[in-house]
């Protein structure tokens, strides 16, 4: 499409509005993080001894050495689980695909501290399965620390590894594969030497994603990790905790997260740029002719990783309709949870909705025309904001949250406090999604119709409201629901944002954990999951998996 | 009723020159084709007319009026594209009538337009038909309609039969030809299909790198090509490249890689580096005995391949050390093989004088 992108007022107008809206909000709250790394603890005198100074002491190095364990940890486990989940998919005869697929996906979707806290709930200290194995006298561990996290980032996070490599592998040309074998290569080599190979930029693109993912996450360290030192919550605590406050090694910890991060993107970027190679299946490979055993095997493999995944959802909204008679749980249904967290106030309920659906807006508003110019024209400019548009991604919610309380708890314009600036925040973090997606939607529609109605007369403004939006709306509104969703349970940049009046379901849920009432935050998690599930069950036909995975 | 100027027509793209320097003029109502190999400016070219690519410089006119300058949605030309580009959200009728709409006709007009058109391309009462329902044929022809209705100045086709399979192609070609001629519009097509090119057009320009390398109707481009370029890319060829020994009348002696040919020429002089195509039409096969006729030329060489080409049989002959085999066109292939004799004429054989 030439005209509408080429008209210099529309492109500027586009390029514009995202300039101005991530220097304001996201390019100086980062730039003011890093500025309050390099001053000293009283924020006077600038110097170059925080980094020395925080990098030595054992506590924090720990806390990076912790983070990057946690999340190389991840990634690893993602693959081995995730691999094999997606070539059964991709290739086996099985039963009830489309619904194990959706499935597999709805714990991108859902908040992973949640899975963190039904963990906690039933294999903690008190917790109830904990407590029946060593009443039956079988001795179990611990599941706080580095195991209890990496298994809740395998079980929440794998999917960002299944959905792409079950594209790769239905991608995958099958001549080259009877190529391989015609020119003898055994089943199991072509296997190895072409098939995986092809894949292989896929699987690890996702895996990184997983990688940043479990950098950055905060809630479920903030649940699990007990006294080990993270990255995310160290930064967090130094920044807004109720002791030791010390912005200078705040704004230290914070720049090594976005270090890691950047970094994991930046190598994720490059995969994806080199995978043209995957992407023109001709002919989709067949199922493989497998035995009933197998084919068993397969299907009950990639059941019970699903249900494991799943699980702890469940249990967490069963537990919420069961008795508390403060920790203790006893086996009865009741509704006083629920009671005992809406009765005092629906605020954080009203809040979580009305936020979510504002930040989704509004990263929907910016980040629709930016992905259809970048869609629809390749040239430095759009290349400079794609850069700009994809880098929130590599900065950490906690770290975002803290740079904007810098940058805007003073001076001309003082945000914080306000709801505007979680919106903000939401805003900002979704923009990625938001642009990524829509490109994607458009890149699959040709260029050519928008040409050929402009051929037949029609400006072209109306083009884009005539040929171009129905085509994709379908997209959009998924992507939108999408944003709603995770916002809805985002909680790094929010712990970091939100005041009194302005708390979330997700700080409600907190607070309840912090105190002592586990069926209150039973029951806020149980209400986060179906604010969560059932928009997500609503608009699933007008979601593409490629959607899913570029959460 | 429209005649186009294109007046020295300059596109580049990066370092490339993909249209360099063009001027062309199409006459009122004529089938005009821009043929040349992938990547020649053909369709950059088309594309300029449209308005979908700027020029850097020089001009396009329809008639008197410069139209370069215009929007693309300004221009009243109708582009039929390679891939269709059917509205996949409309059904049929609502295709038609989009370029309809936009220009605001009344909907009992517009009603009966679009039955007008879908009459010409034999698609009627398929109004309400969705996109995804219809053939690649059925859709090129809704890409036509859709393209004529609003009775365009100009009608542009951009490779339109290329996603069509052979058979439908030819049929395709003869349909679009009676169309045009039924509506007496001008019409821009582009191909890089000689046939098409050939059986189609009312003049051809050749396209190579950016230029127009020939233009003239398809009997001068097959018959007379002005280059090697052309003889080659238009239907098949044997080029030999060599020196004038000497002249016979108004014929010369050529000497080849290993041998040496005697061909027509008014122009070349001894010791003249020249180019020589010879159609494989126009030699013959010589049965034992048999005498060539007056004037022309007999050859001898080695059977080295046959090809069964359905209509006609093409022979290669080995004739020529070091050069690549005669190509031969004939009626079936001789019985035996080995050494055969042939005879080419002369007269039909092109010839051009490279840079002294």
């Amino acid at each position: 499409m030439r005209s509408l992108v080429r008209a210099p007022g529309f492109q500027a107008a586009i390029a514009l509005t995202a300039a101005v809206f991530l220097s304001a909000f996201f390019l100086v709250p980062v730039l003011r993080v890093f500025r309050a790394s390099v001053y000293d603890a009283a924020g006077t005198s600038l110097t170059l001894f925080n980094y020395p100074h925080v990098l030595s002491n054992r506590f924090f190095l720990d806390a990076l050495a912790n983070s990057l364990v946690i999340a190389a940890a991840a990634f690893v486990f993602t693959i081995v689980i995730g691999v094999p989940f997606a070539f059964c998919i991709a290739r086996f005869p099985m039963p009830g695909k489309p619904l194990l697929l959706a499935l597999a996906a709805l714990p991108l979707v859902l908040p992973s501290f949640v899975s963190a806290y039904a963990l906690v709930l039933m294999f903690g200290r008190a917790g109830l399965v904990t407590r029946e194995l060593h009443a039956a006298g079988i001795p179990f561990g611990s599941i706080y620390g580095t195991p209890g996290i990496v298994v809740t980032y395998v079980l929440t996070l794998y999917p960002y590894v299944v959905l792409p490599t079950v594209a790769a592998f239905k991608s995958v040309d099958v001549s080259v594969e009877e190529v391989a074998q015609n020119l003898g290569a055994s089943p199991m080599r072509t296997f190895v030497t072409v098939t995986l190979p092809i894949v292989l930029p896929s699987i690890l693109a996702g895996a990184l994603l997983v990688f940043i993912e479990a950098i950055e996450n905060f809630g479920v360290p903030f649940v699990l990790a007990e006294d080990k030192p993270i990255l995310a919550v160290e930064t967090f605590k130094l920044f807004a905790g109720e002791t030791a406050i010390n912005p200078a090694a705040a704004g230290v910890l914070g720049m090594l997260l976005v270090a890691c991060t950047a970094v994991a993107l930046l190598i994720q970027r490059n995969i994806l740029g080199r995978r043209y190679y995957a992407t023109s299946a001709r002919r989709a490979p067949p199922l493989l002719p497998v035995g009933p055993g197998l084919r068993l095997l397969a299907s009950g493999y990639c059941w019970i990783v699903t249900a494991a995944a799943l699980v702890p959802f469940v249990a967490v909204v069963i537990i919420s309709f069961l008795q508390f008679n403060g920790p203790v749980l006893h086996y009865q249904f009741s509704l006083d949870n629920f009671a005992q967290l809406l009765g005092r106030s629906y605020r954080p309920l009203a809040n979580t909705l009305m936020l979510a659906a504002a930040g989704a807006v509004l990263a929907t508003l910016i980040g629709v025309p930016i992905g259809y110019l970048l869609a629809r024209r390749r040239s430095r400019l759009t290349a400079l904001l794609d850069i700009a548009a994809t880098a929130p991604f590599a900065v950490a919610g906690t770290v975002l949250g803290i740079g904007l309380v810098l940058t805007y708890n003073s001076g001309p314009v003082i945000l914080t406090g306000t709801w505007i600036i979680m919106v903000i925040a939401y805003a900002v973090r979704k923009l990625p999604f938001s642009v990524r997606s829509s490109a994607g939607i458009l890149h699959q529609i040709d260029g050519n119709l928008e040409e050929a109605s402009i051929n037949l007369g029609v400006p072209p403004f109306v083009t884009f409201l005539r040929i171009t939006v129905p085509l994709i709306v379908a997209g959009i509104v998924g992507g939108l629901v999408l944003s709603f969703v995770t916002i809805a349970s985002e909680l790094s940049s929010t712990i970091v944002l939100y005041s009194g009046p302005w708390t979330t379901m997700t700080v409600a849920m907190f607070q309840a954990l912090e105190g002592t009432s586990a069926g209150e935050a039973a029951a806020a998690a149980t209400i986060l999951i179906v604010f969560t599930v059932l928009p997500v069950a609503l608009v699933y036909r007008l979601l593409r998996r490629y959607e899913l995975s570029t959460l | 009723m429209t005649s186009i100027s294109i007046e020295n027509a300059v596109r580049t793209f990066g370092s490339v020159r993909a249209v360099d320097d063009v001027s062309i003029a199409i006459r009122d109502a004529e089938f005009f084709t821009l043929l040349g190999p992938s990547g020649c400016g053909k369709t950059t070219l088309l594309r300029m007319v449209a308005g979908f690519c700027d020029l850097e410089s020089g001009r396009i006119l329809f008639d008197a009026e410069r139209i370069d300058t215009l929007p693309p949605h300004r221009r009243k030309t109708g582009m039929v594209f390679q891939n269709y580009a059917i509205f996949p959200h409309l059904r049929v009728g609502d295709n038609v009538a989009y370029g309809l709409r936009a220009r605001n006709v009344p909907s009992a007009e517009r009603a009966e337009r679009i039955a007008r058109a879908l009459k010409l391309i034999q698609l009627q009462g398929y109004e309400d038909r969705w996109p995804h329902q219809l053939s690649g044929g059925q859709l090129q022809r809704v890409a036509i309609a859709r393209a004529v209705v609003i009775e365009p100045s100009v009608l542009l086709l951009d490779e339109p039969l290329s996603n069509l399979d052979a058979k439908l192609r030819v049929e395709m070609r003869g349909e679009i030809r009676r169309l045009q001629k039924t509506l007496g519009i001008t019409v821009i097509y582009v191909t890089h299909d000689q046939d098409e090119a050939l059986s189609m057009s009312d003049r051809i320009a050749v396209m190579r790198a950016g230029r127009v390398e020939q233009l003239g109707e398809p009997a001068a481009i097959y018959g007379a090509p002005e280059s090697p370029f052309v003889a080659k890319f238009v239907g098949a060829t044997n080029l030999f490249e060599g020196v004038v020994t000497g002249r016979v009348g108004d014929q010369i002696d050529v000497a080849i890689a290993g041998g040496a040919l005697r061909v027509h020429d008014a122009r070349a002089q001894a010791g003249d580096r020249v180019e020589i195509s010879v159609r494989p039409e126009a030699i013959r096969l010589l049965v034992a005995g048999e005498a060539a006729p007056a004037g022309w030329i007999t050859l001898s060489g080695t059977l080295s391949g046959v090809e069964y080409l359905g209509a006609v049989t093409r022979l290669y002959v080995r004739m020529f050390e070091g050069a690549p085999p005669l190509q031969v066109a004939v009626a079936s292939a001789p019985a035996g093989g080995g050494e055969i004799s042939m005879a080419y004429d002369p007269a039909r054989a092109v010839v051009w004088t490279k840079d002294r």
